[in-house]
């Protein structure tokens, strides 16, 4: 498990330029279910959430490391503001 | 042109392990669901609120585990 200390190194390292939280305690990969409750392992994914706090979009498994979905979702929002 | 998705704010979470060799869960979340609330400390140790932006920026939440390895 990664401590906020341990991301903050890996923040540093990688210049990001979001939040990096750390899901200590695994509450948060247990209510969005990419938890494996028998193994303790999760699983990746990405989700779009627009500002009502709706879920847009879902990537999951191998895929969820590839920004293009994600991507692709975010690009909707733009032109629904247009 | 660089593209406006400066409206979006990433939050990244890294948890620990992964199970891609097997069936990796599947969230039980549907696009159109609201998205469960949480609270988790970033990496100065501040606690971050997903429903504090609500109503002003959109969000992409990525779950990143074994952030620290090439898994």
């Amino acid at each position: 498990m990664d401590s906020f200390a341990a991301n903050r190194r890996f923040a540093q390292d990688i210049g990001v330029t979001f939040p990096l939280l750390s899901d200590w305690h695994r509450t948060v990969v247990k209510d969005y279910g990419l938890l494996d409750e028998k193994s303790g392992y999760s699983a990746r994914a990405t989700f779009v959430i627009d500002k009502e706090g709706i879920i847009k979009h879902i990537e999951e498994g191998r895929t969820a490391i590839d920004p293009t979905g994600a991507y692709q979702a975010c690009n909707v929002f733009e032109h629904k503001k247009s | 042109m660089i593209r406006k998705a400066l409206c979006l704010f990433a939050l990244l979470v890294a948890a620990c392990g992964t199970s891609f060799a097997q069936q990796a869960p599947k969230t039980q979340l549907k696009v159109g669901q609201v998205a469960p609330d949480f609270t988790l400390n970033d990496t100065e140790g501040k606690p971050v609120k997903l429903s504090d932006f609500r109503g002003k920026k959109n969000v992409v939440l990525a779950f990143y585990v074994l952030a620290f390895t090439g898994g």
